[in-house]
């Protein structure tokens, strides 16, 4: 229902908009990362930045010694306390010819290592690659892999993100990850050291982007600059093709009041709404074959068994899930002032964790109990800044929650009768940013961490993983060139 | 008597056209005379002449300095209707900076474009930057390539 007004809302206020208001030039998400400025863009803009970062999790074993992945650093998911290079991206970008400024392109890619390029070892991905076209009054179109219009944490610059971990909400509810295509077993808890990482997802997460089409632009009235978005994607993230017949749509309204400056730093109070609809196909079951071995003696002459073929599951009964995600929110800056919050819902396509990654997220296991892909969630954040004045440093404070499988289905008998797998999470934040120069900052950040199955006692059931989840303190280094 | 007249109107007539053909400098009481000059296809020159146009003007004052910027080649895109910059151009107008735009890379453009850029309107087209340039160097301008 929320989606449905949402929607056609955003669709009146921006067919509006398109018609009666001249365009602008000032810069937002949309435009910054989507156009050029006008007759002054280079032919080949070559830039990026580089991250690089100390994480240390806090965490205890659950009763049996094994750690779950928000205990382990990411995106490896086998230690406690890592250093990692998690950013390190080169792009270009530019008008291909310049006499004619109103043909954009975007290309990024990613050599770092994170969800983007350590699902299936990958050293290197590209996550932008898009062609932007500005001959139509009120309507710019651009084309490719780029970021979705959407909510402001995952729509920004993550060069200019304020911390260094994304709240739960983001990580769970809208970094999608894509099932895998072949069965997959389940990875328990591990025990540490380990050499196996816990992760089990072959292809890399969606970093909020997604391969479409999207029409856009952003129109001034006084101090007020209004922008829309809508687009059509593959739903599929990073992917450049798609894997079913659906198509996601996503659309977005902000309103800003301009107050001063330019960039991803620009000062104003922002208000905005965004909404996205799509499908995903899981496997209802799966078929296994098993192994074929046999028996022949080595060159000692000694019989060994070898595997002749090996055991193969296929995922079978492919059913098609709603994945709806929507949210409201506003951002205030103002120096030495930052204050924003967001609240974001989901239906259907909830992300329950790296658990048989092929069909965990399915209402058949177990019994719909603790099931994703019918589930529902929300959450929100509420975060502030606080740039000391005559210094180079930035006090920064979040407190988020995410509450997942609000309406998961009751166990109908045995010892958890009545009880449901919705957990709630909460994250309190305290951090600090050195800018060493316009270009370079250090980020710190103590997160003061809290989980729980809602319909369990501490340390019972779900709970025994969960109520040992504990702090986690970072540090990372970012310069962009 | 006629001839005088003929020649008088003549003589008129040719200054009337040099003065089109040639942006004006209509600042007698500038002390500084100085020409800019982009031709540069860096976007940041863009940016970088017109700071200096405007941090000349400061320094001088408005009615102390005559500033022309005379853009060519890949430089044209400064003078450029669309350019992200036009604001700027239409305030440095104002404050009494020329804009020159080489009709010899409009051409060039044109044949590359299919049709003719359209310029700002604070630009005046004169036959090629470059003499341009030379000419205002010939009447005591100092020149400027930042």
């Amino acid at each position: 229902m929320f989606n449905n007004k949402l929607k056609k809302y955003l669709f009146a206020a921006g067919l509006i908009n398109c018609l009666l208001l001249p365009t602008a030039n000032a810069a937002n998400w949309l435009m910054l990362q989507g156009t050029e400025p006008d007759s002054s863009a280079p032919r080949a803009k070559l830039w990026g930045f580089i991250q690089a970062q100390y994480q240390k999790d806090y965490s205890d074993a659950n009763s049996t010694g094994g750690y779950i992945p928000p205990k382990l650093i990411g995106p490896n998911l086998t230690t406690q306390d890592s250093f990692n290079v998690n950013r390190a991206r080169i792009g270009v970008r530019g008008t291909g010819f310049p006499l004619d400024g109103k043909v954009n392109y975007f290309f990024l890619s990613e050599f770092g290592n994170n969800g983007i390029t350590a699902p299936g070892d990958r050293n290197v991905r590209i996550t932008d690659a898009s062609i932007t076209l500005n001959q139509i009054k009120g309507a710019r179109i651009r084309l490719g892999l780029f970021k979705t219009p959407g909510f402001e944490e995952g729509l920004q610059a993550i060069h200019v993100f304020d911390y260094i971990n994304f709240t739960t909400v983001a990580n769970q509810l809208m970094l999608e990850r894509f099932p895998n295509r072949l069965y997959t077993n389940n990875i328990a808890p591990i025990s540490l050291p380990s050499p196996t990482p816990i992760g089990g997802f072959g292809r890399s997460v969606s970093a909020f982007r997604d391969v479409g089409i999207q029409v856009f632009n952003t129109f001034k009235v006084n101090a007020w600059e209004h922008s829309y978005a809508a687009m059509l994607g593959n739903g599929n993230g990073l992917n450049f093709g798609d894997n079913d017949n659906n198509k996601e749509t996503y659309l977005y309204w902000s309103s800003e009041q301009v107050y001063s400056g330019k960039g991803g730093r620009r000062q104003g109070l922002k208000f905005f709404a965004w909404t996205q609809n799509g499908k995903r196909q899981l496997a209802n079951a799966d078929t296994v074959t098993p192994a074929v071995t046999a028996t022949v003696n080595d060159t000692g002459g000694n019989p060994v068994t070898v595997v002749v073929t090996p055991e193969v599951r296929a995922i079978n009964d492919p059913t098609q899930y709603d994945r709806k995600r929507s949210g409201v929110g506003f951002k205030y800056l103002k120096k030495p002032w930052r204050v924003s919050a967001e609240y974001l819902k989901g239906e259907g396509m909830i992300f329950v964790g790296p658990d048989k990654p092929t069909f965990r997220i399915n209402p058949a296991a177990p019994a719909g109990v603790g099931s994703g892909a019918n589930g529902e969630a929300s959450g929100w954040y509420v975060e502030g800044g606080w740039y000391i004045p005559g210094t180079k440093w930035e006090i920064d404070l979040r407190y988020d929650v995410y509450n997942r499988l609000t309406n998961d289905t009751p166990f109908p008998g045995g010892p958890n009768v009545g009880k449901t797998f919705e957990m709630e999470f909460k994250t309190f934040t305290v951090g600090a940013q050195y800018h060493i120069n316009k270009k370079t900052r250090i980020n710190m950040e103590y997160a003061d961490r809290s989980a729980e199955a809602v319909d369990f006692p501490t340390g019972a059931g779900p709970n025994d993983n969960l109520s040992s989840l504990g702090d986690r303190f970072a540090i990372q280094l970012t310069h962009i060139f | 008597m006629k001839r005088l007249y003929m020649f008088f109107a003549i003589f008129i007539y040719a200054l009337s056209i040099q003065q089109v053909a040639a942006a004006p400098e209509d600042k007698p009481f500038a002390e500084q005379k100085i020409v800019l000059q982009i031709s540069d296809p860096n976007p940041f020159k863009q940016t970088l002449v017109l700071n200096v146009a405007s941090n000349i003007i400061k320094h001088y004052g408005q009615d102390k300095v005559d500033v022309e910027i005379v853009a060519f080649g890949p430089g044209l895109r400064l003078l450029f209707k669309d350019n992200s910059n036009k604001d700027r151009i239409t305030s440095l107008d104002g404050s009494g900076v020329r804009f020159a735009a080489c009709k010899n890379t409009i051409a060039g453009m044109s044949k590359k474009l299919g049709h003719a850029p359209e310029l700002h309107g604070s630009a005046t087209p004169v036959t090629a930057g470059v003499v341009r340039i030379i000419d205002l160097i010939d009447k005591g301008y100092k020149l400027v390539k930042p």
